[in-house]
């Protein structure tokens, strides 16, 4: 499997030897990220790591686990209300000051996690997958959409049939 | 009698504490997670979760759900230390949520009952299809938005009995991997529900009044 390396710049600690080790120079770079152009997965940077900062990811991911009717059909019932609960929530918050107005917005950033979350395990986990594919598909038709859905569509890879 | 916090599992035993669950102050909140006494159910066998059709099926998307879809698959971009493609799916995401209108006439009340209806039926008939259908990744999804759902329920609770006088003093901070909600002046060390470190909560809002 193809892989390449990345960089987790919290646990980073600046000891260097990923440049030392790194056949290409890819390690090497003003922002921090590893150059995937350059890299071309040999290990060796994750391998001397001391902090162990570095990890190495496959260029094609496998296809994300299949899920049942039913579970994606109670999963989208409760990622619909978490969203409605959002949308009051922020509304509240806007007619609201002090600790209310507080609370509001964090029950609507907390419903947005929820959210996310659900339809992680949903049919949405990964960006390279074919429901993905099929929503930027659509998205890809609507006028406001189109840029960056067609953007998103020449940049990620269906990794399913 | 133990009661046990539906948030972090957090067990209050009347005897080796040597006071009563009744005669705790309604103020009295889990030493663990801050969740209210709302939160704590008396330690007893569960019963088997309630199997609910959902009386309406949806097959229309709306732009509130498009938004988060799109803000989760931006991080699954960045993940995969993907920023450019993260960052065109959380201009996707902000598209979406910008065309939601405001919700109409929203009250406190209301917005709790939806939770709170959440909290009681609908997480448990979702786990019991994942339970089902042996899909583990979906009940790791919904244990994690059950807890925190309980502890919505129980803010939610709260707010409408005593109004924001118990946030005035100190912070609100939220987990950005599962929504928890942690009421204190620093977050806890690790999140209570998915057992991120602190630095995963975020702060809402500004100073503290």
């Amino acid at each position: 499997m193809k892989e390449y390396a990345v960089r987790n710049l919290r646990l980073c600690t600046k000891d260097c030897l990923c440049l030392y080790v790194c056949p290409t120079g890819a390690t090497d770079t003003e922002n921090s990220i590893i150059d995937k152009s350059k890299c071309i997965g040999c290990g060796a940077c994750a391998k001397a790591c001391p902090s162990g900062a570095i990890s190495m990811v496959p260029h094609d991911m496998p296809p994300q686990q299949p899920k049942d009717e039913s579970v994606v059909a109670a999963m989208n019932g409760l990622a619909r209300d978490k969203a409605l609960q959002e949308n009051e929530a922020k509304t509240l918050a806007e007619g609201m000051t002090g600790g209310g107005a507080r609370l509001m917005a964090a029950v609507a950033y907390s419903c947005r996690r929820t959210a996310e979350d659900i339809y992680r395990e949903a049919g949405y986990m990964l960006p390279q997958s074919r429901n993905t594919r099929k929503l930027l598909e659509k998205l890809a038709e609507n006028e406001s959409t189109a840029s960056q859905a067609k953007q998103l569509l020449d940049r990620l890879p269906c990794n399913e049939e | 009698m133990k009661y046990v916090c539906q948030i972090c599992g957090y067990v209050y035993d009347e005897e080796a504490e040597g006071v009563k669950w009744e005669d705790l102050p309604e103020d009295w909140v889990c030493p663990r997670c801050t969740a209210p006494k709302s939160a704590f159910l008396a330690d007893a066998p569960p019963e088997p979760a309630p199997v609910r059709e959902r009386a309406e099926v949806h097959t229309d998307i709306s732009a509130g759900e498009l938004s988060a879809i799109c803000s989760n698959l931006a991080r699954g971009c960045e993940k995969q230390y993907d920023e450019e493609s993260g960052r065109l799916f959380t201009e996707l995401s902000e598209k979406f949520e910008a065309a939601v209108p405001p919700a109409e006439s929203p009250s406190v009340a209301q917005l709790a009952a939806a939770i709170k209806r959440n909290a009681d039926e609908d997480f448990a008939a979702a786990k019991a299809a994942a339970a089902e259908a042996n899909d583990r990744g979906a009940l790791r999804a919904l244990v994690w938005g059950e807890k925190v759902t309980n502890m919505l329920r129980a803010l939610l609770d709260r707010y409408e009995k005593e109004g924001s006088a118990f946030l005035d003093s100190t912070e609100i901070w939220v987990c950005t991997i599962c929504g928890f909600i942690y009421i204190g002046d620093t977050p806890p060390e690790i999140c209570p529900v998915c057992k991120v470190p602190a630095w995963k909560f975020e702060k809402v809002g500004g100073k503290k009044s």
